[in-house]
């Protein structure tokens, strides 16, 4: 990017005309020409999508519509803008963490109003060099190169330049991500040897609980919460925690906290009426959904589940009417989305089985069930669950069983997840010990898999492809097995040949994985593998 | 929390219409062809503008200790940038009113400390000092006995003998509600005393012909 302001193309995003103005007039007196505004989300993203811009100021209060925060959220989730292009929020407050609470995306700077014409010069030359200084190591972490990060960060932390704090973040950063949880700790507890500071306190809670130190994360957490009650971070993580710690109710009043301090995310809200569904609150439940419901009508993290979810707890508070109610809305807001129209059957069959209606809820069963299995491996574990619960609901016990024995074979690496299974199979008097059951299984899923790698290693290949093709086939939505199964195909051939039907294969496996998990590692390490095999083969 | 939420939303707005105030104004004295006899005028304008905008930012923190209970969120922060942005930030108003507003800072130095709250304090200094002094204006920062130092001093007639002493936020609070003192001073104390490291706590202090030989405010952040 060149680094002179006046060669920029800027978009302007304030729902105040004269402050538009203003701005247009600051930036004109820096030479610069490129410059579009817009007076709110829907026309930003319009033109974000047709116009590449180095620059976007967008005022974090818009009015109706997205809010700035929402704007960040779905350009950056949809990638319409790259990791050059610099975001910067303009807020009428200084207090940052008022804005953000824990969001998965933070603009590159935050201007207070009302700042001169020299302030804003001087943040965007800042801005501009930080980018070019960091553009390369976040380059290689949008590519998913970590590898690639990792080593450029040490080579900066090496060369110990006066901000080497931000590397040293990033670095602990990306083996948080890596689950390089022993490591991330170190970094961190370096840092606070010589200063306490919150992202690196909260870091170290994170590096317990990725260890399944929980007792220690929850008092990290908590510590945190302490001293700053409004740290919102710090209550997503102990509720994690507490959740960890088979506390769900403890859980669910972190959360409740959280909320009361800042209403605003989305994923809180739904985060909370998850947990208030489960521990039968359904008056906490029934507000959280509808706050999630109605901050989220422009917002990327709106998801149909939080519909059906809010249909159940109506259903119980008020009446069947009224949750169906809500299933119209969800059908309305999502129209032609196969996941929101399976979300909505299989909650109307309960609905309408409570309200007396057995006929029309078999009719909606019939109905999910179809969905159900047109969504294949593309339905997100969670839906098994529900799916389970309305199938129980319907007497289709058996069904149910299977659903939740299908999740955890899907699953079974994914300890939250499990837990969650765990819990509807006893809430449903499906299991008497639901633990055993969901560890019988993964000592099958783990034994399988390790004979399997056992196989190739003593250069069996042709076995082991045979084992993880059956292994596949029983557990289409597992990771492991998938990338395992993908891994022991390419071996095979890197040995025996390329055979086009078996890349096929190979092609679906990671597919589904990347559906799954884009942001898996090993799975970018299959890809990597796949390309190798692919040159390999045409030279 | 609900009144809360009215002040925010209020404070939005009157920042709104604040920021057209001093834009208008740096748009006019900035345009040459604007011609107007009394410039000083202007300039008093933008003066108290500012002020404004530094008290309504006072306001909504000092609510927010006193009922949120907020905390300093600390971050490691550039010195040398965060001062000069502080000058742009005032840059233009020191120049209207014929004031020489410099700042020294090791380039190098990083600092401890919450941004935003420290960055509200120093502005209120800045432009009570633009009040004070006679034409000089230094702001500085630099670590001494382990502590972060940020000054602010003029070469006006400097603080009266009474202001001297150093006092801590319940003295202020005191003599606040008895008229006695300025808010500003007790904004500062108050955001002062909640940094603490290990058992430091940061203080403020008051004293005359530093290196101006008016009065020199500094804040000490441990």
């Amino acid at each position: 990017m060149a680094n002179k302001i006046e060669q920029l193309s800027f978009l302007i995003v304030d729902d105040y005309g004269d402050m538009r103005g203003v701005l247009r007039n600051m930036l004109q007196s820096f030479g610069v020409t490129q410059i579009d505004s817009v007076a709110n989300g829907r026309e930003a993203i319009a033109l974000i999508e047709s116009k590449r811009y180095d620059v976007i100021l967008c005022d974090y209060n818009l009015g109706d519509g997205r809010d700035g925060q929402q704007i960040l959220e779905e350009i950056r989730a949809r990638k319409l803008i790259g990791v050059s292009s610099i975001f910067v929020m303009i807020t009428a407050e200084n207090t940052r963490l008022m804005v953000m609470g824990a969001v998965e995306y933070e603009p590159d700077s935050y201007l207070t109003k009302p700042f001169t014409k020299d302030l804003l010069a001087q943040r965007l030359e800042r801005l501009l060099n930080r980018k070019a200084d960091l553009l390369e190591i976040e380059n290689a972490i949008d590519h998913k190169e970590y590898d690639v990060a990792n080593a450029l960060l040490d080579k900066r932390i090496e060369e110990n330049p006066r901000n080497v704090n931000e590397f040293i973040k990033l670095k602990a950063d990306l083996c948080i991500k890596a689950g390089a949880y022993d490591q991330a700790e170190a970094i961190y507890s370096d840092v606070l040897v010589q200063r306490e500071i919150a992202w690196a306190r909260l870091g170290i809670g994170k590096a317990y609980f990725g260890n399944r130190r929980y007792d220690e994360a929850k008092m990290v957490f908590q510590g945190l919460l302490d001293g700053n009650e409004r740290f919102m971070a710090a209550y997503d993580w102990l509720a994690k925690t507490e959740l960890a710690l088979d506390e769900p109710v403890r859980a669910q009043k972190v959360l409740e906290t959280a909320t009361a301090h800042s209403a605003k995310a989305i994923v809180r809200q739904r985060a909370l009426g998850e947990l208030a569904l489960a521990n039968h609150d359904e008056k906490v439940a029934e507000h959280a959904f509808s706050q999630a419901i109605h901050l989220g009508k422009y917002s990327i993290y709106k998801h149909p589940s939080i519909y059906a979810n809010l249909a159940k707890a109506k259903a119980t508070n008020v009446n069947g009417e009224m949750g169906l109610k809500v299933l119209r809305d969800l059908k309305k807001t999502f129209k032609g989305n196969k996941e929101a129209d399976l979300y909505s059957s299989m909650t109307e069959a309960v609905l309408q089985e409570d309200m007396g209606n057995g006929e029309r809820a078999r009719s909606c069963m019939c109905n999910a069930h179809e969905l159900y299995k047109e969504l294949g491996t593309k339905a997100a574990p969670e839906l098994a669950l529900d799916m389970a619960r309305s199938c129980s609901k319907m007497g289709e016990v058996e069904r149910a069983q299977e659903l939740l024995q299908q999740a955890v074979k899907n699953n079974h690496s994914d300890e939250a997840f499990l837990k969650q299974v765990g819990a509807t199979l006893s809430d449903l008097g499906l299991s008497d010990d639901p633990n055993a059951l969901i560890a019988d299984i993964k000592k099958g899923i783990v034994r399988l898999n390790n004979r399997g790698v056992e196989l190739a290693k003593v250069g069996k290949l042709d076995e082991a492809m045979l084992l993880f093709e059956e292994a596949v086939e029983g557990m289409p939505g597992n990771k492991v097995v998938n990338l395992n199964a993908a891994r022991i195909f390419m071996l095979q051939m890197k040995k025996s040949g390329i055979v086009p039907k078996r890349i096929d294969q190979v092609r679906e496996y990671l597919n589904r994985v990347r559906q799954m998990d884009s942001e898996n590692r090993t799975l970018h390490k299959m890809e990597r593998m796949l390309k190798q095999l692919l040159d390999g083969a045409k030279s | 929390m609900q009144f809360y939420d009215v002040l925010a939303s209020l404070i939005h707005d009157m920042k709104n219409s604040l920021s057209m105030v001093v834009h208008t104004l740096e748009q006019l004295t900035d345009d040459p062809s604007f011609q107007y006899d009394k410039p000083e005028k202007v300039t008093a304008l933008q003066n108290e503008a500012k002020r404004l905008n530094n008290n309504l930012i006072e306001l909504l923190t000092l609510y927010k200790i006193e009922n949120e209970r907020i905390s300093p969120t600390i971050e490691d922060v550039d010195v040398a940038n965060f001062l000069e942005e502080v000058v742009a930030e005032n840059h233009a108003s020191a120049e209207a009113n014929h004031i020489d507003l410099i700042y020294e800072c090791d380039p190098d130095l990083y600092g401890y400390f919450d941004e935003g709250l420290v960055r509200g304090v120093m502005n209120n200094l800045v432009g009570n000092g633009l009040r004070y002094t006679h034409n000089k204006l230094r702001i500085s920062a630099a670590e001494e006995d382990g502590f972060l130092v940020f000054r602010v001093e003029d070469n006006g007639a400097g603080f009266p003998k009474g202001m001297l002493a150093t006092q801590s936020s319940l003295d202020l609070h005191r003599d606040i509600a008895e008229g006695r003192t300025q808010l500003g001073l007790y904004f500062a104390t108050l955001i002062a005393e909640m940094h603490k490291n290990r058992e430091q706590t940061g203080f403020i202090k008051l004293e005359n012909g530093y290196k101006l030989p008016g009065g020199c405010f500094s804040v000490w952040l441990p």
